[in-house]
């Protein structure tokens, strides 16, 4: 019988098994420190991927009363389905509350690798004029760390995690280490063709991890379509089949399932983490686990309500928070600008079979750029995501045979939908709520945020601007969407424990690392300064692989 | 559930060896036969680990979706016993008599045939009151305007008769300025649109509407080739 797992004292304890802690685990594991990687949620199998089971199979055809009664919340968001909801959290175990004119939809997963196994996979760099926003407008302030900085760190997860792409040379959007690009549909051309005549923008293939040539043991896309139910060839990336799984191969990670983390525990005498605190998942009974440095990975709002949960005498407001800044400044990319058309004269010949491509076009941002300069109404920009391809027309006009044909004869439709930044505001919170506890006896959070004016703006202007650069490429019957939808439902919250060099305006150091806790790291989302306009997750795993570097350093110096 | 009392302790994640995927379709067959060949090994793993006391196979097997389980939920469709569970008979009858002109058999096989009228009934009895009151209310306006017009109800009428009673419905309305949304979001053919938007979301849903999509049950078929124009016309 091997030793209790539970008596030994790690080097590190990482809290959560996504994309930043499986990054944590595999780098710090490597590195030879010993390691307990803690998963709130149960372990996955390559066995319940549903990614090839036809939808007509499923009883309700994605609108089961199971997801309606347990993932009231969940199931807004698109990848949550009757085939795959079990890998969402349970609402009903997992409540947490808002103001009542500020709605959030609060999405995530409770399973090893946890988000990672259903993110959309896109995959871009942030720039200089990200990180240094604040010195070209004065908004807010810059981030503590510089594309310098960062850049050798991308380098490194671009060349393990694979990520499909296309050089463009744009400065608002660095290139990266691709794998070689997916292709464009006619309609996508014409698009890109159009956009940068008229407009002189940028318009590329999605940056995706996703492969499309064998990579590190995994093979390429075989473009049977949803990769959110799964993949068993494990060609997008996901963290328990590389990350989580080179760090088990170490021999020296321990990897701990079901074990709900509710708090850090302290050495108040030595100011210094000593380990957490975790409830089983099945039994509800509470353990600890004791490590010399603790790193958070369990995403943003997760990793801040553990800190705002690990209140002491000597840190009365949360751990880690002489700043009283943890918590503060929430962000999620606003979405809801954009426009859709149709291209009359391109030749539809909509498939109901592969190949689907599980990618579609970036349009980089091209608002407030250096070279563009200053917008009248707004700061910051937004960048396009969308794509064209035929498609079925069952809404066709008609009946019986003629509107047979009309379905399968089909239309052309392009699309373009907006990720705007979502500018960091102190009144844009999570706190604990205190009267509210998930099932295990947690306190849950009270998340306040809306989007503001800025924000507002940026999506008025991308529903005008989608529909021009539309009609310009030649589309027609132009629809226009000019609202922002709800916080949260871009699912790329970050920001609620930013990092920075003045130690009374932030949470962390720009290594993750906590200014009043030298051996605790937060390593996931939560360290963002600002949001810019790109998905998140690389940047927040080149964030947590530079973390774990660091923290590596200083236990090869006997710092920690 | 997952093994009470003891903390699960992982110490490997199942990753069956790497499968290389063949983009020609003649290999497909080979490469089924490895994906059966790495459930199997799968299995073999989750057996061994759970000999090893490592309740692994337990933790896997909990929370997991019917789809997940490899269960086929379309069988209910073609129970010899259905009965309606929340339309009553003469709902059902009108259903069937209405999917049957929007989306005939014709050298395909139409929603009739796909039971659209069964998959809508199941759906229906797990909607909201108002949905349900909004699609009854819309049938029973289908019944009224064949009674109107031909003093029986729509499933009684001849095919050419129910053909002529919706055709007119069935293509847009100009809009009328001076019409406000209240006169216009209850009439026949506002019923009529709203009826034929879910039968044919249920057709095409099904195995036979996906089928007449040209669909082939094959899930891979090489990787995506996009534009194959040689010159930049794309048309």
């Amino acid at each position: 019988m091997a030793q209790d797992p539970l008596q030994q004292i790690y080097d590190v304890i990482v809290v959560g098994s996504g994309a930043t802690g499986g990054w944590a685990a595999k780098r710090l594991s490597e590195a030879g420190l010993k390691v307990a990687l803690l998963e709130a949620g149960r372990s996955v199998s390559a066995k319940e991927f549903t990614e090839h089971m036809p939808s007509f199979q499923l009883k309700y055809r994605n609108h089961s009363p199971e997801i309606m009664r347990t993932r009231p919340v969940q199931r807004q968001c698109y990848a949550c389905m009757e085939y795959n909801y079990e890998w969402f959290v349970n609402d009903l175990e997992n409540p947490y509350s808002t103001p009542a004119d500020k709605p959030f939809s609060w999405q995530r997963l409770r399973i090893l690798g946890g988000r990672s196994l259903v993110w959309g996979r896109q995959s871009y760099r942030l720039s200089d004029v990200d990180f240094k926003a604040a010195s070209r407008d004065g908004y807010d302030t810059d981030w503590p760390i510089s594309y310098a900085d960062l850049a050798p760190y991308y380098d490194i997860v671009e060349g393990y995690v694979g990520i499909t792409g296309a050089a463009e040379g744009d400065q608002m959007l660095p290139d990266g280490k691709f794998l070689p690009p997916m292709k464009m549909s006619c309609g996508e051309i014409r698009l890109r063709e159009s956009v940068k005549k008229n407009f002189g923008r940028t318009l590329t293939i999605g940056r995706a991890a996703i492969l499309t040539q064998p990579h590190n043991g995994r093979a390429p896309c075989h473009y049977c379509g949803p990769c959110e139910r799964g993949c068993f060839t494990y060609s997008y990336f996901s963290s328990p089949f590389t990350t989580v799984r080179d760090a088990l191969k170490t021999g020296r990670c321990t990897l701990i399932t079901d074990a709900i983390v509710s708090h850090v525990d302290m050495d108040s005498s030595a100011n210094k983490a000593r380990g957490v605190t975790f409830v089983h998942r099945a039994t509800k009974e509470t353990k600890q686990i004791r490590g010399k440095a603790v790193v958070l990975c369990a995403q943003s709002l997760e990793s801040t309500r553990i800190l705002l949960n690990s209140s002491t005498r000597e840190y009365p407001n949360g751990l880690a928070n002489s700043s009283r800044m943890l918590g503060h400044h929430l962000m999620d990319h606003v979405v809801g600008g954009g426009a859709s058309g149709t291209f009359e004269d391109l030749k539809t010949v909509p498939s109901a079979n592969p190949p689907h491509r599980p990618n579609g076009i970036y349009l980089v941002r091209f608002r407030n750029t250096p070279a563009e300069g200053k917008h009248p109404h707004f700061i910051r920009g937004y960048g396009f995501q969308g794509g064209a391809e035929p498609q079925f027309n069952l809404n066709a006009s008609g009946i019986g045979a003629d509107y047979k044909k009309a379905v399968k004869l089909g239309n052309y439709g392009v699309s373009l939908g907006a990720f705007g930044e979502s500018l960091a505001n102190f009144d844009n919170f999570c706190e604990i709520d205190p009267d509210l506890k998930d099932a295990w006896g947690i306190p849950a959070l009270r998340i306040s945020m809306t989007h503001g004016k800025n924000e507002a703006a940026l999506m008025h202007d991308a529903g005008m601007t989608a529909a021009e650069m539309l009609e310009a490429a030649g589309a027609r019957d132009v629809r226009v969407t000019t609202g922002t939808e709800m916080p949260g439902m871009a699912v790329h919250e970050v920001g609620t424990a930013r990092m920075g060099n003045d130690a009374k305006k932030s949470v962390l150091n720009g290594f993750c690392q906590s200014h009043d806790v030298s051996n605790l790291v937060v390593a996931d989302g939560s360290c963002f300064v600002s949001s810019a306009c790109q998905n998140p997750t690389l940047t927040m795993m080149a964030l947590c692989v530079r973390a774990s570097d660091h923290l590596i350093e200083r236990f090869k110096r006997n710092e920690v | 559930m997952s093994n009470p009392g003891t903390t699960i302790i992982i110490r490997e994640v199942e990753f069956p060896p790497e499968v290389v995927l063949s983009e020609k379709k003649s290999q497909l067959r080979s490469f089924l036969i490895s994906r059966r060949a790495l459930i199997r090994s799968a299995l073999a793993l989750s057996a061994t680990t759970a000999m090893r006391g490592l309740p692994f196979a337990q933790a896997v097997e909990a929370g997991l979706t019917p789809a997940a389980r490899g269960e086929d939920g379309s069988k209910f469709l073609s129970d010899p016993n259905w009965k309606p569970t929340f339309l009553n008979d003469q709902q059902n009858e009108t259903l069937i008599a209405l999917s049957d002109v929007i989306i005939p058999t014709t050298d395909t096989p139409g929603a009739k045939e796909a039971l659209v009228n069964r998959f809508l009934d199941l759906l229906l009895s797990i909607e909201p009151a108002e949905s349900q009151r909004q699609f009854t209310g819309a049938l029973a306006s289908m019944d009224r305007e064949s009674q109107k017009q031909f003093g029986k109800d729509f499933h009684e009428l001849a095919i050419q008769d129910q053909v002529w009673l919706v055709t007119p419905w069935s293509y847009p309305a100009d809009a009328d300025p001076w019409v406000g949304e209240e006169s216009s979001s209850n009439s026949v053919q506002q019923h009529f649109l709203r009826l034929k938007r879910l039968i044919a979301y249920a057709y095409y849903g099904s195995e036979i509407g996906q089928k007449e999509l040209g669909w082939d049950g094959e899930f891979t078929h090489g990787p995506y080739e996009g534009c194959e124009h040689e010159d930049d016309k794309h048309t």
